[in-house]
């Protein structure tokens, strides 16, 4: 039942995903308007969703609808290449700490509290603010202050492995250390990463829309989301949709990753290893 | 003063817009700013008010009756209430109501008597002899003398009270001396007696009896400033029409009005609360609940504001003696051609960008704003016009089109303004790219040679006069001091030399147009608009003004609680 379950909200999830990669890739071609320009024959006024402007116009008198879809490449591309870096860190320190154990565990483990010790979005808006904001800043950025949760999960996945027999056989059979981490001992923390790799990624579009509403992500004119927000709290009462149709876009990229990572853990349970 | 692109949203009596980098605070301090409107924003169910410790007001007596209690609103404290100190719009809105100064503005902008009842100007524009008001007290009941003013003067020329205005009283006979230490007393300054005041200066000076206008010049009791050292800005006296009852740092500050004041049956108010830390969006809201009187208009609101016909009797505006521009480096290539310039003022267009304000502004011909006193210029500044800039981008050989940086510091009413700038250039193959930058910051790399081809920035008036625009910014002379455009003219240097120290003020006018049309022609800087400070006052609220130059002026304000 559950398993039927898991299987559906992956579909789901996956179903939503290509959603989101058809509107990234194809946004640009699909999108009515130039999302840097004023199109709108008003300027300092929004207008309400209606055709040509589907979702309404912002107070520049841009299309929403062709900023959302310009927006969606961005967050995408944040998402999933910031969540490559963080997942890469985080599992390299997490294999080498917890195969290796002892003194480079203890190191490893320690530096890694001191990470978790600062709260992310802290970090990463300190660390944004020294560098300067550009697409490859948040990249770097989000990857660094995120790559702790994946650490700590791998170590204690390997501190399991390391001790099966397979792990034995294998250096009985003269294999490396290299060898064993990469052939024996990562092939099957795979699922385990797969559910980090789709947690992380909703992650990292919140984190990034976070920067981009304190000012801090993608500078203008790229369209973000997070901006979108950000440039909408003063209209919340009289434009509600400038908010609403950013907002909502957040909500499904973030609702569809985490229904891809809920669907690979079979319903909630662990991952079979 | 130097000041950043002007913010639409908060009235200009309360607006915080700093006159000087000082009183800023870095990248931290928007991030900062943009968290506490973003909890504000949240405690908008909780209304921030008036409850909290109940202040007590003198009963209100029957029949003809004047008085109340103004309250308002400001997202940001009072940087200092030390006359000297202060150099922002904010300070100047509550020293203007603790002290005087010898002469003031009238609604239109020209010099009055204030404390000085009558003055003297002997014919060498040298020597001044001024006239107090006699039987003036401070608000502590000691008498304010000709010996008082002596003593605030040198309190701003002494450097160890680190006082900004030090610069506007150089002029004054002994001040050099005065500040190098070489002398007690500033020898151009003297008290023949307790109501007489004179002062002499090194060279003739038509600006100085502006200068006296200033809030540095504003008459404090020197002996017991000098006592009180930095405990003066939280203990103020003065002899203006109100003293402070309390300020609670972040929280609120409280005038009460000043029994002692010089004009009879004045001020009208009993006191003015005025909250701090509330943003504008809230202070709106509380505006149309009935919890202020006076309030700025959010741009979101604007727009339905004005149209609303039930409103027009409340809303007041002043367009203000500040222009805002895009300052463009004469020295780097390839704004060092001058077609590039005129073309960039071509390609931006002006009425787009006071759209985006909600009409708040008027369009900019020439550098200083329309409505000086007596000061005509006929600059007809450039319209919009893509074609003309295309041509003139051709002629320069850059027909091509080229990419450069406008810098900002970065607003969110600034970006959406550089946007759409960066568009208007795009229309005419000029790539801009926008960089935000921390108003710190921005300050510093402006003053570097070669190094910022773009800029948006603004200038209001220290003083209605137009050398107060012409000769400040764009003076070659000026180098390392307000022209970042690095722009240099003989020919303007030339006019502008002679304009300087002339008595005769049609003729000092007359080369100050011919000043405005060279620098027009020339075009250092797209001339962008002069905005409109709009206000809205609850119709409670009677007498209260708007000023062009000054923070708005509450002596003969008055609340009706019955309306």
């Amino acid at each position: 039942m559950a398993k039927r379950g898991a299987r559906g909200t992956l579909a789901a999830g996956l179903l939503m995903a290509a959603v989101l990669v058809a509107a990234a890739l194809a946004g640009p071609v699909v999108a009515p308007y130039d999302p840097t320009v004023s199109a709108a024959p008003q300027l300092a006024e929004p207008m309400p969703p209606a055709a040509p402007f589907y979702l309404g116009t912002d107070d520049l008198g841009r299309d929403v609808l062709s900023r959302l879809l310009h927006g969606a490449r961005i967050s995408l591309l944040v998402g999933v290449v910031a969540m490559a870096v963080t997942v890469t860190i985080g599992t390299g320190v997490g294999l080498t700490a917890g195969y290796f154990g002892g003194a480079v565990d203890v190191l490893l483990m320690r530096c890694t509290d001191v990470m978790l010790a600062f709260p992310g979005l802290l970090l990463a808006v300190a660390l944004v603010a020294v560098l300067r904001p550009s697409v490859w800043t948040i990249f770097v950025v989000i990857g660094l202050v995120s790559w702790t949760g994946v650490a700590r999960v791998i170590r204690s996945e390997v501190l399991s492995l390391r001790e099966r027999d397979f792990v034995l056989a294998a250096r009985a059979l003269g294999a490396g250390h290299a060898r064993v981490l990469v052939r024996h001992v990562l092939p099957n923390t795979a699922p385990t990463i797969a559910v980090i790799a789709a947690l992380s990624t909703s992650g990292t579009i919140l984190l990034d829309t976070g920067l981009s509403f304190l000012g801090l992500g993608v500078p203008p004119p790229t369209p973000t989301w997070g901006r979108m927000i950000q440039e909408a709290t003063t209209y919340y009462r009289v434009a509600p949709w400038l908010m609403l149709f950013p907002g909502l876009a957040v909500l499904f990229a973030v609702l569809t990753f985490n229904l891809i990572a809920y669907g690979l853990t079979r319903g909630g349970r662990a991952p079979a290893t | 003063m130097r000041r950043r692109r002007v913010r639409q949203r908060a009235p200009a009596a309360f607006a915080s817009i700093p006159r000087t980098a000082a009183s800023n605070s870095g990248p931290g301090g928007r991030l900062g700013a943009r968290l506490i409107v973003l909890a504000l924003a949240l405690a908008t169910t909780i209304p921030a008010c008036f409850r909290g410790d109940r202040l007590e007001w003198p009963p209100r007596p029957r029949g003809e009756w004047r008085g109340g209690v103004l309250r308002l609103a400001a997202r940001e404290d009072v940087p200092t209430l030390d006359p000297a100190l202060g150099y922002d719009t904010r300070s100047w809105f509550f020293e203007q109501h603790l002290f005087e100064t010898l002469v003031t503005y009238d609604d239109e902008n020209a010099l009055v008597p204030a404390l000085a009842e009558r003055w003297e100007v002997a014919s060498d524009l040298r020597r001044y002899r001024f006239h107090l008001v006699p039987g003036v007290v401070f608000s502590d009941g000691s008498p304010l003398t000709a010996a008082d003013i002596v003593g605030s003067l040198e309190r701003v020329l002494d450097p160890r009270t680190r006082s900004q205005g030090a610069e506007y009283y150089r002029g004054i006979r002994g001040a050099r001396d005065f500040i190098a230490g070489r002398t007690a007393q500033v020898a151009g300054l003297a008290a023949p007696d307790a109501t007489t005041l004179t002062v002499e200066l090194d060279a003739p000076d038509p600006l100085f009896l502006h200068k006296l206008a200033l809030m540095f010049a504003a008459v404090v009791p020197a002996t017991l400033a000098r006592a009180l050292g930095d405990d003066f800005a939280s203990r103020p006296v003065g002899s203006g029409p109100f003293v402070l009852r309390e300020w609670r740092r972040g929280e609120r500050i409280v005038l009460a009005r000043n029994p002692r004041y010089r004009r009879p049956g004045l001020p009208y108010l009993d006191g003015v609360v005025e909250l701090v830390s509330v943003n504008d969006e809230l202070a709106w809201l509380m505006f149309e609940s009935g919890e202020l009187d006076v309030a700025g208009i959010p741009p979101a609101d604007f727009p339905a504001v004005k149209r609303d016909p039930g409103r027009a009797g409340q809303l007041l505006h002043a367009t203000t003696l500040t222009t805002a521009y895009i300052g463009l480096n004469c020295e780097m290539p390839p704004l060092d051609d001058r077609r590039v310039r005129q073309a960039f003022n071509y390609a931006v267009s002006k009425t787009d960008l006071i759209a985006l304000l909600a009409g708040r502004a008027v369009p900019a011909r020439g550098i200083v704003p329309p409505n000086l006193p007596a000061y005509r210029s006929d600059v007809d500044g450039y319209p919009h016009d893509p074609a003309r800039a295309r041509a003139l981008l051709a002629e320069a050989g850059r027909g091509d089109g080229f990419a450069t940086e406008l810098w900002t510091q970065g607003s969110d009413l600034d970006l959406k303004l550089a946007q759409k700038v960066q568009q208007d250039l795009a229309r005419v193959g000029v790539t801009l790219a926008i960089k935000q930058v921390a108003w710190s910051a921005f300050l510093e790399a402006i003053r570097q040679p070669r190094t910022v081809p773009v800029f948006d920035l603004g200038w209001s008036a220290d003083f209605p006069d137009p050398s107060n625009f012409l000769d400040v910014l764009f003076h070659s002379r000026q180098r390392d001091a307000n022209n970042h455009t690095f722009y240099a003219s003989a020919e303007l240097d030339r006019l502008l030399d002679r304009a300087r120290g002339l008595a005769d003020r049609a003729e000092r006018y007359r080369l100050y147009a011919e000043a405005e049309r060279v620098l027009v022609e020339d075009a250092p800087v797209i001339f962008l608009y002069h905005p409109i400070t709009y206000v809205i006052r609850h119709p409670r609220v009677h007498g209260y003004r708007i000023h062009a130059l000054l923070p708005a002026r509450l002596t003969e304000v008055w609340v009706d609680p019955d309306t």
